[in-house]
């Protein structure tokens, strides 16, 4: 209630006679860092275009910032461009105070990757602007590795691989836990899509509302397994919260973990915790499932929407801004800011003219993990309104298996429950 | 307070106190008639309040009141009328039971453990010693922390790996317990944690109740040959008892409420034990339901319950306020 009347009465003070067009961007960054980068582009693009004027609003987290854009929605005060993380985007379907950008005007995604344009696909339709694009990566520490007598040329790729480095690493003992992994549903849902199952039924839900998921299933019991078989090794540690990944982060940079699975976004961070600490960085692919063919990754991030309730010119001049934010210089410059992907392949190529990739080698890992992905349902990534919630259920799953449960009877219970979610956030469409 | 046994000097000091305390009352109330002459001149004067009152908390409530009996999906924009359905889910969940179970057995601890260590500490920083503001204001100063900052700093304090805790424990005697995922340590953690928080507030609140403590009673008790123990016990205490009284159930809305900033960063509800995580307790289950799951009418019928339970704690107090407490001081 709070929110909402601070909300209406910022709303009230922005509203201003419309001369040219004035629209605000809401989004989730609160770092300086990223922050600062998005109003220098506002700045940018209103200098490049006079009459017109952008503002970027920092909104809170992606929970609280699609919810208070949907309140001012339903006020007529909608920003007319909001970030909205890829996890909502069934969400932001439903709420209905979006409208799809090729719908205000034509848009060649010609040049964006394919596999992040297929997230934000539905039935056909691209409904948002791909912005800030990223997927995991495995980071090990060179020097350990070394010390243990492993080859950090060769890191492990396979489930198999990653217990057989830690069986060798812990024989060397030198009281550091082998891998720092916390129990994340996000990983949950890169593996699925790995190992091309889907996550939850009509086709990830792209062909029609899901209503199931396939959480119980060979490809999900993979996962839980390697989790249980990690943590009866004792090879795991992580900080005990779910989904904690800057504390993972924080244990693999202070040398306590020889390896972490996080994602590419992160990777600046890790690797200044990394030089602060002393030590030599390396970056993997994705260890999936033995036996399994790479079917590539699921895109996480977040994209950008356009308003239903935005004036045509407002609705346009978001979609600008949109597509100037993530043109081919200023994604290749986002990339080496943040290590999120640039969502176009000229910033790709723009970027090895530079050099980028000799000079910061770690980053093509994560290129050519993505650039391989050929788009299908599984690595499309999954839709549906509960997700928020089912991932809860399927990181407690997870840490049931690492207090001791059976893998059976906690991904048997976990699917139970997120059923039971998805059935529960249907009903409020019956 | 039931603890106390009447001796005559308790009994007398008792009496004189609900003397003074019913002419103090008496006077109040002459003095109420005698400055409003008509019947809505108080009303007009009470109008401001009545109105932010009605805005802020009235209207909110009874909307909230409304959206209990609705299937309501914040998102999605939708009211579809269930009657009693969501209360009749809600109250047979075995989730819901254990989250109710979990929130008394935490707010219970709290109230005891942190009312007991406050007083304790606020009795012992009244005492005339060198430097005695200086621990005043130490003991204070936890108060001055932001929920969210406090939740943070026992984060890092308790990660496991490389927190400060552990890495002391592991040097001195070998052990890295598991403070986040094993389910007993990291409720006793949050039960810490709230003590700690809480712990100037009531500090502040038990060393003025002390110090208002007349002189002249505890002096007699030490003349008539009372120890240390006897004169606290059996004289502080009674006459500390209307502030206790005051602080169990500031306390206890307290933990109630206030805990989930802590809970939301330090273990966001977990680890789960048995149906949920085992720091979930009601106010983090309906932020849950209600602000990250949306569900709005679900959350609604959430804070009806909570609503009750208050009214259940308010109406304890009216009822057992004047019986058990000593307004001596």
């Amino acid at each position: 209630m709070k929110k909402l009347i601070t909300l209406s009465l910022l709303a009230l003070g922005s509203t201003v006679l419309a001369q040219g067009t004035t629209i605000e961007f809401w989004h989730t960054f609160g770092d300086a860092k990223r922050s600062d980068w998005i109003a220098a582009r506002a700045a940018d693009y209103n200098a490049a275009h006079p009459g017109v004027k952008v503002t970027a609003v920092f909104r809170g987290d992606s929970n609280e910032t699609l919810q208070s854009s949907i309140l001012a929605a339903r006020q007529n005060k909608a920003p007319a461009l909001v970030q909205v993380d890829g996890v909502s985007s069934q969400l932001a379907l439903d709420s209905g105070v979006f409208q799809p950008v090729g719908g205000v005007k034509s848009v060649d995604f010609g040049d964006y990757l394919k596999p992040v344009v297929s997230y934000y696909t539905v039935q056909g339709k691209v409904n948002s602007v791909p912005f800030n694009s990223s997927s995991p990566v495995l980071y090990f520490n060179k020097d350990l590795m070394l010390k243990a007598g492993l080859d950090p040329k060769q890191p492990p790729t396979t489930f198999g691989g990653v217990l057989k480095a830690c069986a060798k690493f812990d024989a060397a003992k030198l009281g550091v836990k082998c891998m720092a992994l916390t129990p994340f549903s996000w990983l949950f849902e890169q593996w699925m899509s790995e190992q091309n199952a889907v996550l939850v039924n009509n086709n990830n839900g792209r062909t029609g509302r899901a209503t199931s998921t396939n959480i119980d299933s060979a490809a999900g019991r993979k996962v839980y397994q390697f989790y249980k078989d990690l943590q009866d090794q004792g090879y795991l540690t992580n900080t005990g919260k779910l989904a904690d990944t800057v504390g993972t982060n924080a244990i693999f940079t202070s040398q306590k973990a020889l390896m972490t699975i996080n994602s590419t976004a992160g990777l600046g961070n890790i690797l200044d915790g990394a030089k602060q600490n002393g030590f030599q960085l390396g970056v993997g692919v994705l260890p999936i499932p033995d036996g399994s063919k790479r079917n590539g990754v699921v895109i996480g991030g977040a994209s950008l929407w356009v308003a239903k309730g935005a004036s045509k010119p407002e609705a346009e001049t978001a979609l600008d801004f949109a597509l100037f934010m993530t043109n081919t210089a200023n994604m290749a410059s986002w990339h080496k800011l943040t290590g999120y992907y640039p969502v176009r392949s000229s910033s790709v190529d723009l970027l090895r003219k530079q050099g980028w990739f000799s000079n910061s080698p770690l980053q093509i890992v994560a290129f050519n993990q993505l650039l391989k992905t050929v788009p299908n349902v599984a690595n499309a990534g999954a839709l549906s309104g509960a997700t928020i919630q089912t991932r809860t259920i399927i990181e407690q799953g997870m840490q049931k298996v690492l207090g001791g449960q059976s893998v059976d009877s906690a991904i048997v219970s976990a699917s139970e429950q997120a059923n039971a979610a998805i059935a529960e956030y249907n009903k409020n469409f019956k | 307070m039931s603890l106390v046994r009447p001796t005559p000097k308790s009994r007398a000091v008792r009496a004189k106190a609900i003397r003074s305390q019913e002419a103090r009352a008496e006077a109040a109330a002459a003095q109420e008639h005698a400055t409003f002459r008509g019947r809505w001149l108080p009303w007009l004067f009470l109008l401001p309040t009545l109105l932010v009152l009605a805005v802020f908390s009235y209207y909110p409530a009874a909307r909230t009141l409304r959206l209990s009996v609705f299937r309501a999906n914040l998102i999605v924009g939708n009211e579809q009328y269930v009657g009693l359905q969501n209360f009749a889910e809600l109250l047979s969940s075995p989730v819901y039971h254990q989250v109710i179970v979990q929130t008394l057995i935490f707010v219970a601890l709290v109230v005891v453990l942190g009312l007991t260590f406050a007083l304790s500490l606020a009795w012992l920083a009244s005492k005339p010693i060198a430097g005695a503001k200086f621990y005043r204001l130490m003991l204070i100063y936890p108060y001055a922390l932001s929920p969210a900052i406090a939740g943070t700093l026992w984060l890092f304090l308790f990660n496991p790996e490389i927190g400060a805790v552990n890495t002391l424990l592991d040097a001195l005697i070998g052990v890295k317990p598991r403070w986040l995922d094993n389910p007993f340590l990291a409720f006793a953690l949050v039960v810490v944690a709230s003590v700690w928080k809480g712990l100037g507030y009531n500090v502040v609140f038990y060393l003025a109740a002390i110090q208002n403590i007349p002189g002249d009673v505890m002096e007699a008790a030490e003349i008539d040959g009372a120890s240390a123990w006897q004169s606290f016990w059996r004289v502080a205490f009674p006459l500390l008892s209307p502030m206790t009284f005051f602080l169990v159930f500031t306390n206890i809305v307290t933990s109630l409420f206030d805990s989930f900033g802590l809970v939301n960063i330090l273990t966001r509800g977990g680890p789960v034990y048995g149906e949920t995580g085992i720091t979930t307790f009601l106010v983090y289950q309906l932020y849950e339901d209600g602000f990250r799951n949306f569900k709005t009418g679900a959350a609604a019928t959430q804070a009806v319950l909570m609503l009750l339970l208050v009214v259940c704690i308010v109406a304890m107090q009216f009822r057992y306020g004047n019986r058990k407490v000593h307004y001596g001081a």
